[in-house]
């Protein structure tokens, strides 16, 4: 297996970088909620590091697989007919949408709540927005409804990859692992 | 009677360099006082709003007196949910100690020209000796400008207590800088 993807397979570079992703933000989504529920407190101060930390994981991972989609060859789609196609690209990219805007009005919120941000405990990173308690409560909201269309078209995509999988029985998800 | 007269009057030139002294008072508007814990090494910058500043200088512009009082209740970090955590007891106490008073008779200068006022800060009923460095600049115009900056210990105060005491998250270093303008409210004998 290379690194470079095939016109009927996936490169081990795409591979690593869709599963890590996708690891990355099934710890993501509960780690939220939970920070979310917890008081204020030195503990919800932490898993909120961990929160914003693996959030910009996700969007630099995400910014390496667009770097790297422009460069690559993509695999022919297996899906059947125009629909499925355009409706299998427009998930595709609908998720690549949530995974900047959900990183970006995450930052907003904590930079509108006068929260500085150090990934990992380690790396600082400047406030986009000076505090602002409107806008901090309008970034919150539209980060919390993405990250319910998030689950939604999650739930899709899986979906459709099972239906690849067991009814279709298709190389739709054998392409994509190791 | 004129051995009188001219005696009085003599020990009242004499002493007048001595006694003369002149009184600012802050102007609010144009004053600011700011405050910046810091989170994983990192400042949240907040300010106090209601503030006072009392100074008095002598006649050769020497400082005699400082007190500053702070309204506690007029923190703001710019967050709500951090407003409302900071004013509850582990933190200020505002509802038990709404002022903070630093207080001072002694001063001294450092290299640079710099006034250091060695007073009492008293936080939440605490009282620790602090020194506030700043400099002093007069105008024309009847007005005169103090800045300064310095960085307080949270736990000499006990502010955060308990699970916040350790300072892992939360520093326990606090910077305090200001910039007051004051006017001269009299000056008296």
């Amino acid at each position: 297996m290379g690194i470079e993807n095939t016109s009927q397979q996936w490169g081990w570079l795409s591979k690593v970088l869709h599963w890590l992703t996708a690891l990355v933000i099934f710890i993501q989504i509960p780690l939220g909620f939970y920070a979310e529920s917890l008081r204020l407190s030195p503990l919800k101060m932490d898993v909120f590091v961990w929160h914003k930390s693996l959030g910009m994981l996700v969007f630099l991972l995400l910014i390496i697989r667009l770097l790297w989609r422009i460069k690559a060859t993509i695999p022919q789609s297996l899906s059947a007919g125009k629909t499925q196609k355009r409706l299998s690209q427009a998930v595709h990219w609908l998720l690549y949408g949530l995974m900047v805007m959900l990183p970006i009005s995450g930052w907003i919120t904590s930079s509108a709540a006068n929260i500085p941000i150090k990934l990992f405990w380690l790396i600082p990173l400047p406030a986009l927005v000076g505090p602002d308690d409107a806008l901090k409560s309008l970034a919150a909201q539209f980060h919390e409804i993405s990250v319910c269309v998030l689950l939604t078209v999650l739930i899709l995509h899986i979906g459709a990859a099972m239906r690849h999988h067991l009814l279709l029985q298709d190389n739709t998800i054998k392409r994509m692992w190791f | 009677m004129k051995h009188i007269l001219f005696t009085v009057g003599l020990l009242g030139l004499l002493v007048a360099p001595l006694a003369w002294s002149t009184d600012w008072q802050s102007a609010p508007e144009v004053s600011v006082l700011n405050f910046a814990p810091s989170y994983e090494g990192l400042p949240i910058n907040g300010e106090f709003s209601e503030f006072s500043v009392s100074y008095t200088t002598g006649k050769d512009g020497q400082p005699k007196a400082l007190t500053v009082s702070v309204l506690v209740a007029s923190a703001d970090l710019g967050n709500r949910d951090l407003n409302t955590e900071i004013r509850a007891a582990d933190w200020f106490n505002i509802a038990d100690f709404p002022r903070a008073i630093f207080s001072c008779q002694k001063f001294t200068q450092d290299e640079k020209g710099n006034v250091l006022a060695h007073g009492d800060l008293q936080i939440k009923g605490y009282s620790r000796p602090v020194t506030v460095p700043f400099s002093w600049q007069t105008s024309s115009t009847g007005q005169a400008l103090m800045k300064g900056d310095l960085a307080l210990g949270r736990n000499h105060f006990f502010i955060g207590s308990d699970e916040w005491a350790s300072g892992n998250q939360i520093g326990l270093a606090v910077k305090v800088q200001f910039d007051v303008v004051l006017n001269s409210v009299n000056a008296s004998l």
